[in-house]
């Protein structure tokens, strides 16, 4: 075939040529100074979040105007519905920039795998991290010496919701102990109502909310220090505080009137549903006890403090103040100057301040220079000087179930709650037991 | 014996070059026109109708707006058809218009089709010499190869994730180099073939081992050497085959959601439609209104295809496995 | 036609036959050199072209069929001729290995290779780095949920193809029977494999939607028939044991359709006399479709009910998505393997479980191995 002998030549000449020319590479990055990142840009940041989309696009917004018009990389937010998922195979697989992980207790495990990058080695200066956040909440991020995470969001938790309109117009008041929040329950009842709201469906993540129901009561039963230890699994989960706590909610679930639809029927309705029958005319029940994002799923065109408004979940035998929120880690892909730029930008006060004015989003910034003239609702405004107050006076306390190990926090915690609700109060005790059981031992 | 017409022709009426596969029956003739219309017309649409009901219930309320989607049941719609504010397009225009669908569009498509002619190929040449070679190791291979059908693609990702940013180290050396395969296109496919070969493998193999041997064996008296006896006799007899495996990698590459956003990546530039879709929906579980649209948009073209190809997929798949 | 297809090779004049031996060589040298440099530009073009992200879509699809076929292709032409070069005794030896050396080499490298990683991991600890013995398979076999998910996914491995297997052979046979709408029927039986697994759990979230008492009317179907009846809505998702069978209903749902396609046509593959034969002797239809029509496609049955029994083993989907399989009591295998490796960040005991859903998939492979000898035997 004597083409053969053609195409050969020519092809070497080509190949030769291809072969010195250059090779693919990244663009380096100029700009404010990045302290740190040992591997080369490439002119794309990736943050990967548990946000809802619609809070995605907003922020997505907010990076392109404070962000991406002043640096030379592009910065982009992704959401997804299976973020754990996601989060760990991206993780492990060496393909993560950044991460809002709501979970801090699943920091440990990947540092321990190799797929985290310490905010020391990327030139971080802790004690200016903590002026910023508080020493606490940094804390959560520390894992063998080395801290993993930037604070860069924190919701409130202990709020309960009304229709305040309609609440006001019954002549109900907002009580200010647990025990007037039970006689203002026993009065809708006898007014021929339904006091409490609650839903518990989420997929496979069934459960959760009631997990913060035992929380904030914990809170507000044995106090903070007990609290810590139940986290550090320094008492068992069937401790009898914890097992008084538990009663206390079953109190309120199992009481004949107080949940509309009943406790066994929490666990199959979707807690974005749940608050809606708030909203009837006239409402089918009155309180909803719920984290500060839980508005955005209130029906549209109902106003904050005019339609629903919150008051803090009162105080029992004591106080405390319950709330989650995200830490942004650095996966090994991350190990870049640009994504420590971006990082700077993304926890300082100018992007946390927008962020806070995005309707879609209820977050709320834990950097202390952000002042509640960020927040878009007073709602928001409200939480967020809650928030400062409890963490100035020590009284403030992160999600436990998102601190324990992932087998309880996000698994037989949320199973035993379910199954909680489903039997009764009578199997209050072999449910706790079961999850005392499930913690690992390692 | 009260068949109307003459005993069948035996030439299949598809595929030209095909030789006699025994005598197919033509559609005018179906079994037994003696017995069965009533009955299994009844059987037939009783069954059509269960299987619809679902299906019906998505494309109902994806054409209802939120209000009444979220307090009415969707056969109530049919109750009062013609009343006002019943039928909405909306749902559909906001999933359309959540941005950048367009070139989720054309995501979907650049990581679909060559994931599909891919793994075709490569499958259709293993198949033939699992068929109509003779080697050392054929059972255990084949075996292996439908083995590789339980292999849950989970367990698959990290490996490969980590193949495709760090290469593959052994003992200090670099064996399979750091090649930056992660979010490119070249990464999806190669991953897709690889996931879609084993089923392509057995179904090929078990159509193209069924040609009768009388054909091939012919052609080896004759001289022609095994790449010839594949490309110019078995493939053309297998394009049913072909485009039967070909419609069902197809569908599940376009329907597939965790490969996509492992190895693409959910960000504007890169995501598919699924993803685009799934954004849309998030966490929550309960905007049926939304939810239905975007289920049914991603089906429309999966549908098309299928509609277009299907006379394929009813011949292809199948005659393989039957004595003829 | 077999006949023609080795004349023409025939016909084509042998190589270089106007050349000296050693002239021939140097050009077949020269011509492979060229060959392989082609390829080699070409696929480097290529492959950096389809990295950049930026590419223009299109173009992207339409290089990557070039490449992919025309690559795929020209690659196992190129094997094909390098065999030809081996001396004879060693051509067709080794000629089967290059035909199936693709297909193995990817699969070692994205399936096979899994396997063993996740084969070591199973013996590992929570971070897959230290050994820890038999500890995940002790955990396996007794931990009360693992245990329950083996018995749940004994129940979908035998009722979701049976079931699956016998409707589609029921309408395949029956559908085959119409005078017209056949292709129709069957287009709409398909459809629910059009729709995504996502697709299909939002379809039936909604069938099986359950609202209590105060938060509205029932919208999902099965808790509106109730209503109408005037009974209570049920929470179908949660209520045992009914919700494992529901979920198995998902599956059905969607499988049916692969299932009476495939059969449906090797019933139209079963040579008419045959059939003919046996009505002249005075069968009924029954013993028609009992004694002749199904032992026919006895083989067909058997690659169906395979995959559907795999991919039973293998389901995930539908029953994460759908609550808290925990509680409701509807686990399975491959959604413990999910929950514990991704969810609890438990690499050793998710590849423990991993491991079980391999060996539960061996006597499927030995009944495949045996079916298979049998059909080459009588071929």
């Amino acid at each position: 075939m004597k083409w053969g002998r053609t195409v050969a030549l020519v092809m070497a000449v080509t190949l030769t040529a291809a072969a010195c020319g250059d090779d693919g590479g990244g663009s380096s990055s100029s700009g404010s100074a990045p302290t740190g990142g040992s591997k080369e840009n490439t002119g794309e940041v990736n943050l990967l979040s548990a946000a809802e989309p619609e809070e995605a696009a907003a922020y997505q917004k907010i990076f392109d105007d404070l962000i991406n018009s002043q640096v030379d990389y592009n910065a982009a937010v992704e959401s997804s519905a299976d973020f754990e998922e996601q989060f760990q195979i991206r993780a492990e697989g060496g393909t993560l920039d950044l991460a809002a992980v709501p979970q801090p207790g699943a920091i440990a495990g990947l540092v321990d795998k190799g797929s985290l990058v310490s905010l020391e080695d990327l030139g971080f200066n802790i004690d200016d991290l903590n002026n910023l956040f508080g020493e606490s909440f940094v804390a959560l991020g520390e894992y063998k010496g080395a801290h993993y995470g930037v604070p860069t969001n924190i919701n409130l938790k202990s709020m309960v919701w009304y229709p305040k309109a309609a609440f006001d117009a019954a002549g109900y008041k907002v009580p200010e102990t647990w025990d007037d929040m039970l006689a203002l329950s026993d009065q809708i009842v006898a007014d021929g109502s339904t006091p409490w709201c609650v839903g518990f469906e989420s997929g496979g993540a069934t459960g959760w909310p009631a997990t913060d129901w035992m929380e904030d009561i914990m809170l507000r039963t044995a106090g903070t220090d007990t609290y810590d230890k139940w986290v550090a699994h320094e008492i068992p989960f069937n401790d009898p505080a914890v097992v008084h706590a538990g009663e206390v909610f079953g109190d309120i679930m199992f009481h004949e009137g107080y949940v509309l639809g009943g406790a066994d029927a929490t666990p199959d309705i979707a807690f974005g549903d749940a608050p809606l029958p708030m909203f009837d005319t006239p409402p089918k029940c009155w309180l909803h006890r719920q984290a500060s994002f839980i508005n955005s799923f209130f029906p549209e065109g109902t106003e904050a403090g005019v339609d629903y408004d919150w008051f803090p979940l009162p105080p029992l035998d004591k106080d405390g103040t319950l709330f989650a929120g995200e830490l942004t880690v650095v996966g090994t892909a991350g190990d870049r100057p640009e994504v420590v730029d971006f990082l700077n930008r993304f926890m300082g006060e100018e992007v946390q301040c927008a962020m806070g004015g995005v309707t879609a989003s209820s977050r709320i910034s834990p950097n202390v220079n952000v002042g509640p003239d960020c927040y878009v609702n007073t709602i928001l405004a409200d939480a967020s000087v809650v928030l400062t107050e409890a963490n100035k006076a020590g009284t403030g306390r992160f999600d436990a179930s998102d601190l324990m190990p992932a087998e309880v926090g996000s698994g037989s915690f949320w199973t035993g709650m379910v199954e909680y609700m489903k039997g009764g109060p009578d199997n209050l005790e072999s449910v706790l037991k079961t999850i005392e059981d499930s913690w690992p031992t390692s | 014996m009260s068949l109307a017409a003459p005993p069948a022709p035996p030439e299949v009426s598809e595929a030209p070059e095909s030789p006699k596969r025994g005598r197919s029956r033509p559609k005018e003739q179906p079994i037994g026109v003696k017995k069965g219309g009533w009955f299994v017309r009844i059987t037939v649409l009783v069954i059509v109708v269960i299987w619809l009901i679902p299906t019906i219930g998505v494309l109902v309320t994806s054409f209802r707006p939120e209000n009444l989607v979220d307090t009415t049941g969707w056969w109530t719609a049919f109750g009062h058809p013609f009343r006002a504010g019943q039928w909405t397009l909306e749902n559909y225009r906001t999933a359309l218009d959540s941005g950048g669908f367009q070139n989720a569009l054309l995501n979907s498509l650049a990581v679909t089709i060559p994931s599909t002619v891919m793994p075709i190929t490569i499958a259709a040449f293993a198949a033939y010499a699992f068929s109509w070679m003779q080697f050392r190791g054929r059972y255990v291979l084949f075996v292996l190869i439908v083995g590789l059908l339980v292999v849950p693609l989970q367990t698959a990702l990290i490996p490969i994730l980590q193949l495709y940013t760090r290469g593959w180290v052994v003992g200090g050396v670099q064996i399979i180099p750091d090649l930056n395969l992660n979010g490119t296109f070249l990464g999806i496919w190669l991953a897709h073939t690889a996931f879609g070969l084993p089923l392509a493998t057995y179904l090929l193999r078990n159509y193209i081992g069924s040609l009768p041997s009388s054909i091939v064996e012919s052609a080896r008296i004759d001289g022609a050497d095994h790449f010839t006896i594949f490309w110019r006799l078995i493939v053309p007899l297998s394009v049913p085959a072909l485009a039967a495996f070909a419609i069902f990698q197809f569908l599940w590459v376009w329907n597939d959601l965790l490969v996509a956003y492992v190895f693409l990546g959910g960000t504007q530039d890169t995501r598919v439609v699924t993803i685009a879709l799934a954004d849309l929906v998030g966490a929550r579980g309960e905007n049926w209104h939304l939810l239905t649209s975007a289920a049914f948009l991603t089906m429309l073209l999966p549908l098309a295809v299928f509609f277009s190809l299907q006379r394929y997929f009813v011949r292809g798949l199948t005659a393989g496995s039957v004595k003829g | 036609m077999a006949t023609e297809v080795a004349e023409r090779q025939r016909e084509r004049p042998p190589e270089g036959r106007s050349l000296s031996p050693g002239a021939r060589a140097a050009l077949r040298v020269a011509a492979f050199a060229g060959g392989m440099l082609a390829i080699y530009v070409v696929g480097r073009l290529a492959l950096d072209f389809l990295r950049d992200k930026d590419s223009n879509r299109i173009l992207i699809v339409l290089v990557a069929i070039v490449v992919g076929v025309g690559g795929v292709f020209a690659l196992f032409w190129a094997m094909d001729r390098v065999v030809n070069w081996l001396p004879e005794s060693l051509r067709e030896g080794v000629r089967p290995y290059v035909y199936v050396g693709p297909a193995v080499v990817l699969l070692s490298i994205f399936l096979i290779y899994p396997v063993f990683d996740t084969l070591l991991t199973s013996f590992k600890d929570k971070n897959g780095q230290s050994w820890v013995g038999l500890d995940n398979y002790r955990f396996v076999f007794s931990d009360p949920s693992m245990l329950r998910s083996i018995r749940n996914t004994a129940g979908w491995v035998i009722v979701v193809p049976a079931v699956a297997v016998s409707i589609g052979l029921l309408f395949a046979a029956l559908v085959d029977r119409l005078h017209r709408g056949e292709s129709l029927a069957k287009s709409l039986i398909f459809l629910p494999m059009a729709i995504s697994f996502v697709g299909a759990a939002v379809t039936f979230r909604l069938i099986y939607s359950y609202r209590p008492e105060g938060f509205g009317s029932n919208i999902g179907l099965l808790n509106g028939i109730r209503s109408a009846f005037g009974q209570e809505p049920v929470p179908w998702l949660s209520e045992q044991p009914w919700n494992n069978l529901l979920l198995m209903v998902i599956m059905i749902w969607i499988q049916v359709g692969f299932a009476m396609v495939v059969l449906s046509a090797a019933i139209k593959s079963i040579p008419e006399e045959i059939i003919e034969a046996a009505r002249i002797d005075g069968a009924s239809e029954f013993q028609v479709f009992w004694r002749i029509v199904v032992p026919s496609i006895a083989p067909t049955i058997v690659v169906v009910s395979t995959y559907m029994v795999i991919n039973s083993l293998k389901v995930f989907d539908i029953v994460f998505v759908m609550g808290n399989a925990e509680a409701n009591k509807t686990e399975v295998i491959a959604e413990r393997m999910i929950r514990w490796f991704f969810i609890s960040n438990n690499d050793g005991r998710g590849a423990a479980i991993a491991v079980v859903l391999f060996i539960a998939v061996v006597p499927v492979l030995m009944w495949n191995v045996r079916q298979f000898r049998e059909q080459e035997k009588i071929r």
